[in-house]
């Protein structure tokens, strides 16, 4: 579980045992040329791969901070200023804020992710929970029932849901976009794995004690558990807020609407402003990159060893 | 005292223990069950509920006939459904094998011990905090056609291109803007596979005198090949149900050729007013992504 990110070395014989690097140095230069050659070449690679993918990111941001109609005009002729503005100026993100109130569709997107984690929390740790220290029968059946049904991404019923939520006039409103994210299939998976791996005894002995499972979950598991409780709380969170097609079909009221859709019509609106786009974009984009940057380690690790250990 | 197999919990409390046992069991799965059943199963019921009637006149509020399959007849009669089913599975069979490559590709060599390691891992990690809607955003304004990509390729003597306009290349566009998003996001889950794998292993491939290429073949895929399964089949549930830049780019235009069947049964509901005939696209997309699901829980148990 402590898998502190070491320099890894996977591929590369980057070092080779102490004995094996003293057997190699007193060969000829021709195998160090080569190992030379073939780092100058990786390098090249990765740099070439990295410029790839931060390119446009940098062209965004750049283009935020020009006047919008800048964007396009200053591709013909092509040169340095298709990317670095003539012009600096924040008039984007004045407007953004401004008149088209992308501050409130940002704290409608927090309100509603945050909610979804709390909610979610609370529902599948209790679910974990039982289905991993008591037992009895159907427990594979409702397991297997919960993880597969929350895997499926909501997308897929969406359409259906939207019209079962009109029916329950949750249109318009923050729990009509808080509720179908409070199921996550791999949040429940990863915690089940988890608590299977804390010693029985430890429950044994606090049952002897006289506490309820209650008081053993919240007081037991959910402190050994920290990690995989961070990471399920983050696929909750990034899942709530990218979500485009819910918002879409269950909020019309701009007061409710949030980021992703906020930004997506002023690309479909007349009068495109691709500077305020490109503000609004990487706005959106602020949240999630602070989570992962932070919690890096909790986000992938459970997935990539699913909490083992 | 490490044990991964289930505890006996009755075993340790007999008799009245029994009950309350029942009431926590009810109590604590209470919330979780209620949520799928209201937020998955009713919703899917009444999806395929729905696929069983036809509708008299257009619109959603018209009158309701029970009509058999015909919805399924209708559906799997139009050719242009049929195009969509089959766009949307070559689609899935092209760019998630890719992507995974790619990303496998890319994990691999920001895991070398290279100059500026962190520099070059921390640009490719940028992009991949960006929504999808950000990422239709960006590349819907750099693929215009009086956009800096066709600026590039008209520099590099290419003419330029039509991209997202062209019935030809709308697709390929589309998996573009999929996957300068995917294919950071993919990367950081393997990247976590290798950085699993203990360096004993190469440092005795290394003893044993193995290249560079062996090791890679018999150390690093085989170690990997969880993290990949897991990562392959994570990809195909992300894009069997790619909407956000259809619908915001080409409308699954031009000439239906990004019409995917996400989008096929968001347009029959809203936009054609044919609810029932969307729920049958609903329903088949379901299916599919039930099929998929179970592979991967499948893979996900086989851990243990």
């Amino acid at each position: 579980m402590s898998t502190t990110t070491s320099p890894p070395v996977p591929g590369a014989r980057a070092v080779p045992g102490p004995g094996a690097a003293a057997r190699r140095r007193p060969s000829f230069s021709g195998p160090r040329l080569q190992r030379v050659l073939l780092l100058v070449l990786l390098t090249t690679a990765a740099a070439l791969v990295a410029l790839a993918f931060m390119l446009p990111t940098v062209w965004m941001l750049l283009g935020s901070l020009r006047p919008g109609s800048q964007v396009i005009s200053s591709v013909s002729p092509l040169g340095w200023h298709t990317l670095v503005p003539e012009t600096w100026t924040l008039e984007n993100y004045a407007a953004l804020f401004g008149q088209l109130g992308f501050g409130r569709s940002m704290a409608n997107s927090l309100w509603v992710a945050l909610w979804s984690v709390v909610i979610g929390l609370a529902l599948s740790i209790p679910a974990a929970y039982v289905l991993s220290v008591l037992r009895f029968r159907g427990r594979e059946a409702v397991f297997a029932v919960l993880v597969v049904g929350f895997m499926i991404p909501f997308e897929a019923i969406a359409i259906p849901l939207a019209q079962v939520f009109t029916e329950w006039n949750l249109n318009n409103t923050y729990l009509g976009l808080i509720l179908p994210g409070i199921g996550n299939g791999l949040a429940i998976f990863n915690m089940r794995q988890f608590f299977l791996g804390v010693p029985i005894s430890l429950r044994e002995a606090a049952l002897i004690d006289g506490a309820s499972e209650l008081r053993i979950m919240t007081r037991l598991y959910v402190p050994l558990s920290v990690t995989t409780i961070i990471n399920s709380a983050l696929l909750i969170f990034l899942a709530q807020w990218s979500s485009y097609l819910w918002p879409l079909l269950v909020i019309s009221d701009q007061a409710k609407q949030v980021a992703p859709i906020a930004i997506a019509r002023t690309f479909t609106d007349t009068e495109f402003n691709f500077g305020q786009m490109f503000g609004g974009a990487l706005l959106i984009s602020v949240v999630p990159a602070l989570l992962l940057f932070l919690l890096q380690r909790y986000f992938t690790q459970s997935v990539a060893r699913s909490g083992e250990k | 005292m490490t044990t991964t197999t289930a505890p006996d919990a009755p075993a340790t409390a007999p008799g009245r223990r029994r009950g309350r046992g029942l009431a926590t069991i009810v109590v604590f799965l209470a919330p979780a069950v209620l949520a799928i059943l209201l937020l998955r199963v009713v919703p899917f019921v009444g999806a395929i509920r729905s696929t069983l009637f036809t509708r008299e006149g257009v619109g959603l509020l018209a009158e309701e006939r029970f009509s058999g399959l015909a919805n399924y007849v209708t559906l799997f009669s139009d050719e242009l459904f049929r195009e969509t089913l089959v766009r949307t599975l070559v689609f899935n069979l092209v760019l998630n094998p890719l992507q995974i490559a790619l990303a496998m590709v890319v994990a691999l060599l920001l895991t070398q011990r290279l100059p500026a390691r962190g520099l070059w891992r921390t640009a490719v990690f940028i992009p991949c905090t960006i929504p999808l809607v950000g990422s239709s955003i960006a590349w819907g304004v750099a693929l215009r056609p009086d956009g800096p990509a066709n600026g590039i390729l008209s520099a590099l003597g290419i003419g330029p291109q039509p991209f997202f306009t062209s019935p030809s290349q709308a697709l390929v566009s589309i998996m573009v803007v999929a996957s300068w998003v995917g294919i950071g996001y993919w990367m950081l889950f393997l990247i976590a596979g290798l950085n699993d794998i203990g360096e004993e292993f190469y440092e005795a491939a290394a003893l044993d005198g193995a290249g560079r290429w062996r090791t890679f073949w018999s150390i690093t895929l085989p170690m990997m090949r969880r993290p990949l399964l897991f990562v392959l089949v994570a990809d195909t549930v992300a894009n069997f149900v790619l909407f956000v830049p259809v619908q915001l780019l080409t409308n699954g235009g031009p000439e239906n050729s990004t019409t995917l069947l996400m989008f096929d049964a968001y347009r029959r509901t809203y936009t054609y007013s044919t609810p029932n005939l969307g729920a049958t696209s609903t329903v088949v997309l379901t299916l599919i992504m039930l099929l998929i699901v179970a592979v991967q829980f499948r893979l996900l148990r086989d851990r243990d």
